[in-house]
């Protein structure tokens, strides 16, 4: 099955080997569960985990390593069982970032998206060590 | 809200297939067990609040524009300025002072200025320029 989704400056087609599942939806989001992830090259390294169906609606996400070198979630036993990890190797990171007033950016290290390379299955989890994270870590952006 | 009364070691099951269990009270804090199916999510409230809470704060419609992502590799330096190059003058000579020409004139540098943009010799007009407007 194959959508067309508009983003506001360009119609793209999504392949649904594209698709990430996420069977719980992100928190307070839970009806949504379908989503793509998009990169424009201008905008790296940020990305936009877009909802598909839902024209326009999409959350800004990161790659919680370049800001945070030493950030090691720690991902409970269920949370790995229903994403089918058994390999860190098989898991993409990514964190949703939320651009606030005066050129404050900041991402949230508390509750990482953990996607399932091979599956595109992925869950907003909330980490063991959850409490040691931030959930607004500043980001660094050019004035 | 159902408020059900525990003891230690006691359980509440829901929905015929989640079971919390009592598994020790100490001074004001209860220790709880959760047995769940893996699908259904179980977190603390407040933790659970504040990440729904973020996630609302984050959702955007449309296409904001985006700062630059500014770190960690340093900021490009900026171009150097343009090199200076004085004319050489002669000295003033302070035993013979010179009455001829404008001693500010002699003295004031000729900057050259090269740009990054095409530069026009004095006299001709940036054909380029009048291309775009056109």
């Amino acid at each position: 099955m194959k959508c067309a989704e508009s983003t506001g400056t360009q119609t793209l087609t999504i392949k649904p080997e594209n698709i990430i599942r996420i069977p719980q939806g992100l928190l307070g989001f839970e009806q949504y569960k379908e989503y793509v992830l998009l990169a424009n090259p201008e905008e790296a390294p940020f990305q936009w985990l877009q909802v598909v169906g839902e024209s326009g609606l999409a959350f800004l996400v990161i790659n919680p390593f370049l800001v945070a070198p030493d950030y090691q979630p720690e991902v409970g036993p269920e949370d790995l069982r229903s994403l089918g990890l058994t390999n860190p190797q098989d898991a993409m990171v990514f964190n949703v970032v939320t651009i606030r007033g005066a050129g404050q950016v900041t991402v949230n290290l508390k509750g990482p998206i953990i996607v399932n390379r091979h599956t595109l299955v992925a869950k907003q989890v909330v980490p063991v060590n959850a409490l040691h994270y931030s959930l607004q870590f500043p980001i660094p952006v050019a004035g | 809200m159902l408020i059900l009364s525990r003891k230690t070691s006691e359980s509440i099951i829901i929905d015929g297939r989640i079971l919390v269990k009592i598994v020790r009270i100490e001074g004001g804090m209860v220790k709880v067990g959760i047995d769940a199916p893996s699908d259904v999510p179980v977190h603390r409230q407040e933790v659970f609040d504040e990440i729904q809470r973020n996630n609302v704060e984050a959702l955007t419609r449309g296409r904001p524009a985006l700062p630059k992502f500014g770190a960690p590799r340093p900021k490009p330096e900026a171009p150097p300025p343009p090199p200076v190059v004085q004319p050489v003058a002669p000295a003033p000579d302070p035993l013979n002072a010179s009455t001829e020409g404008d001693k500010a004139d002699a003295t004031r540098p000729r900057k050259t200025r090269t740009t990054n943009h095409r530069t026009t010799a004095p006299g001709q007009t940036d054909k380029r320029k009048t291309q775009s407007e056109t």
